[in-house]
């Protein structure tokens, strides 16, 4: 099913090359550029700090014991925020102390990131037994408390100099950048398009810098940031016990000696105040950086913010223009879908993910949806069961099992129609079972969402169904990782035929799944609807397979339902040039490729053109085809096609409007 | 394959026994990889402090050869880990006539206590907290206020323990600032002794777990957001669940394993940042021991204490990971899970 995946696939494409300049960039983040900000201005006021003010008046006795600020009544003019118990002036030291606490950060940080990512590399790239070393170590090494040994370290070595104390705080630094380069590698090697780039023979090298590097980048600034963050604690840490460099000021040290002269008891509010307000704005600065590049790495997370903006800003009310009502429904239609309209709301602008989709599925049929991934039809079935995910939404349209629309339900009625009326048998299954509650509890709360049953008779029913698609009883009490994708699919359908549901929507049933047990879970699904008379629509991409199973065939393309015929028809006499081109591909579908017929979608779906959608890959394509769009029509008996080619009027059309 | 399996609990008591060993270890040996030598630093301190000390050099040979500093390193390292297992690790140098690990035993219940309130209480909150802010169902007006609860997040525990310190002990008088309890009451099972201890605890507490509850739960909010696109909780919603069925069973049920393991990882940060709080606080836990140690050169009580952290860290890491199969039921079957 993996609706997820693919609405995050339509609407981000994985970062290659760089690509910062662009102004839809996602770097253009506000938490991470405010974070950035920040912390620029409090690097400015130590770098340029020197050459406003004498920092001389940071040491010892340069004046007056205890003024307050200058805002204070007793302040001084030339010790603006005021000095402490040695005479020391608090501005000066505050500016000497700043850079020197961003400097351990950053080198600690910087030093710990090398290490990270030259043995997360290797741990990542060489696996094997240089992969169990490297995490083995580094995840125990993660859980040993950093500054406890720091302390220990400190009180024998005299750190003379912050780069000491930055190389002993990059001991404890290279642990969590390791474990990130290592599983960002593990996960992003498995990605389709460095698999492509592996395929296509690239050096490793060159993979690691061209498709790994700037998709991890976020990642890694994250954990840069986070580790410059920590580091500066470290340090902090280490000066506030006073088991820093003791002759630097630090911000640290200034908070080590507030509190060891009772600054606190005795109202000194401007000695131990200021070092902690920076070191808190040095803190929120990185926190921002952190969190915006958390956003920046995860798309899920912008889209859940954004998306959620954007209903806040709509109003939590689905906005659906109903044409409901008027409308006959056919008697033998199980599920009607009508005029349905989804779109993806993306920041880059609308996605018209299904346009006007208009279907029926009868009473006892399978019908087929197919088309190229990308086309829609999981948006589409994602839309029959009324789970599109943000940012989409269905903006028109009706969904009707039983004359009841399902897009006008609300959440108690929905949820009562739900698997009662209609179930759903997922994607390849793989996903589809939580994999931490074992089979029963997984079949039971669809059966007890519903009805009420008690225990004995709630184990006999699941038990009677894993065994009518063919499944030991022991099933029951495993977990999904326990079984093997043909059983878990066979799970799948037993639970969605718990409640004997008027409809069943197959997403791609058989994906994923090799060639043997796909037959066994095609041969499954035929028997169960053949027993209990259930109306089905199997998505797919595989013709070969549509053909063997479904009753009458749907075939879209780019969000539009463009052929809707008997599968014998379609297959025999095929109308539209893009199911013609389907057919043809037949072939080489046997070969197990996926269906990728021509170069894929050729326009681009946020503003698709005027006219046929088929237009710019259509062999036959004409005037008219340019203009208008042509309408789903019966052309032959039960054989709708959306094609000007089969108007034979199409000619006098285009005249007429040029009239 | 379900639970423990014999390999699992042997290869988490390796990664204990290698905990351990890294840490002490690390101990050991970073301060004789240092240019100079303990001994001679820690005189050439003292004669900092004290002006000037006569015979120094025999000083240093005498204090070397009392802490077995003579001997070839492989041999001290040897003799180290001996008293570690024993842990035995001599007698205090500050209080000279108590063993190191008396000191350290006495300090080890109050820490132990603070920080594990303070990490239940900001773990159970911040994940709460999260699974709010990571669910689309949550009402509007929750969502809203969610998010001020990360307001302390950046700040590290004892910038904010020392302005509570200020504000509420200082300016409002509200609660007392320093240490575990006052004098005038006697320790022991007695209710006002009970009543001290807890109002000792409320600041160090509360500094802790409102700088640290934000943490879990960003974190949480983005494993839940997560789960929230995995395709069993689609097939949830599809089969007609309620949501607080969804919530609980499919989203935070499976969210909160990483936010498990993220605690066991963090357990060594906590307890680091744990050391500043008791510092500041004059919580007189191991951190402040160590501290106090530290400032008056009881080497061996340092040592004491830094190993015995890195022991009680260890196992706890040790027994979330012993728990963690009962929570997570893949965690045992496929190997290299973690
Ligand atoms: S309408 Fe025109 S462009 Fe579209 S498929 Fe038919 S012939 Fe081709």
């Amino acid at each position: 099913m993996t609706v997820g995946r693919q609405a995050a696939d339509e609407t981000t494409t994985p970062a290659r090359g760089w690509g910062l300049n662009t102004w839809d960039s996602p770097w253009l983040n506000f938490k991470f550029l405010l974070g950035v900000a920040i912390v620029l201005v409090i690097l400015l006021f130590g770098l340029l700090g020197p050459l406003f003010w004498d920092t001389d008046l940071a040491y010892t006795g340069a004046g007056p014991l205890n003024k307050p600020p200058v805002w204070e009544e007793e302040g001084l003019p030339e010790h603006p925020l005021g000095t402490e118990s040695n005479g020391r002036d608090m501005l000066a030291q505050l500016i000497l102390a700043t850079p020197s606490s961003l400097k351990v950060g950053f080198l600690a940080a910087i030093i710990g990131m090398g290490i990270g990512m030259a043995l997360g590399s290797v741990a990542g790239y060489v696996g094997g037994w240089w992969d169990h070393v490297i995490r083995t170590i580094s995840d125990s090494a993660i859980t040993i408390p950093a500054l406890v040994v720091l302390v220990v370290i400190a009180s024998y070595v005299q750190m003379t100099d912050t780069t000491a104390m930055a190389l002993i705080l990059a001991a404890f630094a290279w642990p969590g950048p390791t474990r990130l380069v290592r599983s960002q590698i593990l996960t992003l090697r498995e990605r389709s398009y460095v698999r492509m780039a592996h395929l296509s023979g690239a050096p490793a090298l060159e993979i690691m810098f061209v498709e790994m590097l700037p998709n991890m980048l976020p990642w890694l600034a994250a954990s840069l940031t986070g580790g410059i963050s920590a580091a500066i604690l470290g340090a902090t840490g280490l000066e506030v016990l006073g088991l820093g460099p003791t002759r630097v000021p630090s911000l640290g040290l200034i908070i080590n000696q507030a509190t060891t002269n009772a600054a606190l008891v005795r109202g000194l509010v401007w000695w131990w105040l200021p070092p902690i307000i920076i070191l808190m704005v040095i803190f929120v600065g990185f926190f921002l950086m952190t969190i915006g590049l958390d956003e920046i790495a995860n798309p899920r997370i912008r889209q859940f913010s954004s998306s959620r903006r954007e209903r806040i800003a709509a109003g939590e009310a689905p906005s659906v223009e109903h044409v409901d009502g008027g409308v006959a429904a056919r008697r033998d239609a199980a599920l009607e879908v009508d005029d349905l309209h989804v779109h993806y709301f993306t920041p880059r602008g609308e996605v018209i993910a299904a346009n006007g989709v208009n279907f029926n599925v009868r009473r006892g049929e399978i019908l087929g949806l197919v088309g190229e991934s990308g086309c829609g039809k999981t948006t589409v079935a994602m839309a029959i069961l009324q789970v599109v995910q943000p940012p989409g939404r269905i903006v028109q349209g009706a969904v009707r099992i039983e004359e009841q629309d399902l897009v006008s339900l609300s959440g108690r009625e929905l949820r009562e129609v739900r698997w009662r009326d209609l179930a759903l048998v997922p994607q390849g299954a793989m996903n589809s079972l939580n994999p931490v509650t074992p089979v029963r509890e997984q079949m039971a709360d669809a059966i007890l969402a519903h009805e009420n049953i008690g225990r004995a008779a709630l184990e006999q029913r699941i038990l009677g169904l894993l065994n009518d698609v063919g499944l030991p009883e022991r099933v029951i009490d495993m977990y999904p990782h326990e079984l093997s994708g043909g059983m878990k699919q066979r799970v799948c359908i037993a639970m969605s035929i718990a409640l004997n549901p008027q409809v069943i929507i197959a997403d791609e049933p058989t994906s994923a799944l090799d060639v043997v047990v796909q037959r066994v879970v095609a041969q499954t699904l035929l028997e169960v609807k053949e027993r209990l008379g259930v109306s089905m629509v199997m998505i797919g991409h595989d013709m070969g397979l549509q053909a063997q199973l479904v009753d009458r065939i749907a075939v879209m393309y780019a969000g539009n339902l463009v052929e809707v015929a008997p599968v014998e028809s379609a297959f025999s006499e095929p109308l539209h040039p893009y199911t013609q081109l389907l057919i043809e591909s037949i072939p080489s579908i046997r070969e197990r490729k996926p269906l990728n017929v021509t170069e894929g979608l050729t326009h681009d779906l946020r503003n698709p053109p005027p006219g046929c959608i088929f237009q710019f890959r259509c062999q036959h394509v004409e005037q008219i085809c340019r203009e208008r769009r042509p309408d789903l029509v019966e052309r032959e008996d039960d054989h709708l096609v959306a094609c000007w080619l089969y108007e034979p009027e199409r000619h006098a059309l285009i005249e007429l409007e040029e009239a | 394959m379900r639970g423990l399996t014999k390999e699992y609990v042997l290869q988490r008591f390796l990664m204990y026994l290698l905990t351990i060993w890294l840490g002490s270890t690390l101990i050991f040996v970073i301060p004789r990889l240092a240019p100079g030598d303990p001994v001679s630093e820690m005189v050439g301190r003292l004669s900092l402090d004290a002006g000037y000390i006569e015979n120094a050099d025999k000083l240093i040979e005498s204090w070397k050869a009392r802490f077995g500093l003579d001997a070839p390193i492989h041999v001290q390292y040897f003799r180290y880990w001996g008293n570690v297992f024993r842990l035995n690790f001599g007698y205090s140098l500050s209080h000279f006539p108590t063993e190191a690990w008396t000191m350290v035993r006495d300090a080890l219940p109050w820490s132990l206590g603070l920080l594990t309130v303070a990490t239940v209480l900001s773990f159970s909150i911040g994940v709460t907290i999260g699974s709010l802010m990571g669910w689309r169902r949550t009402p509007r007006w929750l969502q809203l206020i969610l998010p001020s609860s990360l307001t302390f997040t950046a700040i590290p525990y004892f910038m904010f323990g020392i302005m509570l310190i200020y504000l509420v002990a200082f300016e409002l008088d509200w609660l007392p600032a320093t240490g575990a309890y006052s004098r005038r009451v006697d320790p022991g099972w007695n209710l006002p002794f009970i009543k001290n201890v807890l109002t000792h605890a409320i600041l160090p507490v509360v500094s802790i777990v409102l700088t640290s509850m934000g943490g879990w739960a960003l974190g949480m909010r983005g494993l839940m957001i997560s789960v929230n696109n995995e395709d069993y909780f689609l097939l949830a919603q599809v089969k007609g669940l309620s949501p607080t069925r969804i919530f609980f069973r499919y989203g935070v049920r499976n969210a909160i394993l990483p936010a498990l393991t993220a605690l066991a990882l963090g357990l060594g940060g906590l307890i680091s940042g744990s050391i500043l709080v008791e510092f500041i606080f004059a919580y007189p836990g191991t951190g402040y021991t160590l501290y106090q140690a530290i400032i008056s050169q009881d080497y061996t009580v340092t040592q004491a204490i830094a190993n015995l952290i890195i022991l009680v860290t260890a196992t706890s890491v040790f027994l979330l990971d012993l728990l963690y199969p009962f929570i997570d039921p893949r965690i045992t079957y496929k190997r290299n899970m973690r």
